[in-house]
């Protein structure tokens, strides 16, 4: 119990961190005052309530009733969510659950992907436009460089896993597998049948 | 609780009579309302604020509903009450003492909670609310220094709406073995000191460690509320007894 609390106390501010960095979307969630967004992570126990006010989110651990919308999902399908770039895949995947005032959910689901944190002007509040400026720049190179050699040593493993150690197949090679098992399954059926009609017939 | 004696009650260790309690427990509480916050912090070590958070999500209450926070004082609870119920729900922070009270107003004020929270500042053994009026109550570190616990406990179960929950935040008996020697040399050496060096009221401190000691544990407080009609309680100990958390429904 006290656990659940204090994850709620975490999320709490971790939230509203974030949304105080965007002020668009505080605006946006005046809007959603006096409904609750339930979030149930399945397997771990944890449900969390939040609730919308100005300025900002409030995050509860019980609510006497059910929420207005509730997202039911295991932790990682819940990331995947926030993250993937088409949310719309995890949602009908199945992986993730809405149920309840869908509409309200689609709101919220609007305002979560039109967050967009101005993370230079937040910076230039710091060390002024010219430095914001020279560090977005640092920071975009980098993770631009970070992005291509995350590629690069993907593209690395698959070529070593596949072609240079041969432990896994190709795709190619899988599917003409999956379809040789299915061959496979059919001749055993059809045999099994022929089996059968002949048991039958010395029967006879 | 009163004694056998019906005219006089315990004022922590010392025996008094009841119209001199209610005087007494007011003085402590215009002597420290000033360094209230404060010294919950650091005789606590910041916990309060987990605790009242629990007590907090234990009341499960939801936008609109009205809830009456007793013993509000300097208003932590009512701030987040005041927040989660939002624009439709509402607030009213009580107190008998008008300097807590006037020291949470200011707070709230403050923290720009306006609109839907009101004061009130009432004696929680006859409540001026009509009854059947609110979702929730809440009494956080309150209860202790009411004179008459089983009065104000029917008077929050009278205000309370059918299918609306009681909750009592309060000091309690600490149940892990070894926890009450620890705890009672901390309240009884340490928690005075603390007392005169932040609020330079020792006799205040003094007071909250020995009422606490007075103060009915768990089971009988549990037993209380079902008295007054409360049904479904439970309690649940927080920091290994020394506070708990006490719930109940009229249904």
């Amino acid at each position: 119990m006290i656990f659940n609390s204090a994850a709620a106390m975490v999320l709490e501010k971790a939230l509203n961190q974030g949304v105080k960095l965007d002020p668009a979307t505080l605006a946006a969630l005046e809007d959603l005052s006096g409904k609750v967004v339930g979030i149930e992570l399945t397997g771990s126990g944890l449900k969390f309530y939040l609730f919308f006010s100005k300025q900002s989110i409030h995050v509860q651990a019980h609510l006497d009733g059910e929420p207005d919308v509730c997202l039911r999902g295991a932790p990682l399908a819940m990331m995947s969510l926030g993250l993937a770039a088409d949310q719309q895949d995890v949602l009908f995947s199945g992986d993730v659950e809405m149920s309840g005032d869908t509409e309200f959910g689609q709101r919220v689901k609007k305002i979560i992907d039109d967050i967009d944190i101005d993370w230079e002007e937040h910076v230039s509040h710091i060390c002024g436009d010219v430095g914001a400026h020279q560090v977005g720049r640092a920071v975009r190179g980098l993770s631009e460089w970070a992005n291509q050699s995350l590629h690069t040593l993907y593209e690395d493993i698959d070529e070593y896993l596949h072609d240079e150690v041969r432990m896994l197949p190709s795709r190619d090679q899988v599917n003409v597998f999956i379809a040789d098992v299915d061959v496979l399954r059919n001749d055993v059926d059809r045999l099994e049948k022929r089996v059968e009609r002949l048991v039958d017939t010395i029967r006879e | 609780m009163k004694s056998s004696d019906s005219d006089t009650t315990h004022f922590g260790f010392e025996s008094v009579a009841v119209d001199e309690k209610v005087r007494r427990v007011g003085g402590v509480f215009d002597s420290v309302a000033q360094s209230y916050d404060v010294m919950n912090d650091v005789m606590s070590l910041g916990v309060h604020r987990l605790w009242k958070r629990v007590a907090i999500d234990l009341c499960a209450v939801r936008p609109g509903h009205r809830v009456l926070d007793m013993a509000a004082g300097t208003g932590d609870l009512s701030l987040r009450l005041a927040k989660l119920v939002g624009e439709k729900g509402e607030v009213i922070a009580s107190d008998i003492n008008a300097s807590m009270l006037n020291v949470g107003r200011d707070r709230l004020v403050d923290e720009g909670v306006i609109g839907n929270i009101r004061f009130v500042q009432a004696n929680a053994e006859s409540l001026p609310f009509a009854d059947n009026s609110f979702h929730c109550a809440t009494m956080a570190f309150g209860l202790r220094n009411v004179t008459d616990k089983s009065a104000a406990l029917a008077a929050l179960f009278a205000a309370l709406k059918p299918g609306g929950r009681l909750m009592v935040l309060e000091f309690s008996k600490p149940v892990v073995p070894g926890l009450a020697k620890i705890y009672d040399f901390y309240s009884f050496n340490i928690l005075p000191k603390m007392g005169k060096l932040i609020a330079d009221d020792e006799d205040s401190y003094r007071y909250l460690a020995e009422s606490i000691r007075m103060h009915p544990d768990q089971g009988t407080l549990k037993s209380m509320m079902e008295e007054v009609g409360f049904e479904r309680c439970d309690y649940h100990n927080l920091a290994g007894g020394i506070v708990t958390i006490h719930r109940g429904f009229k249904l």
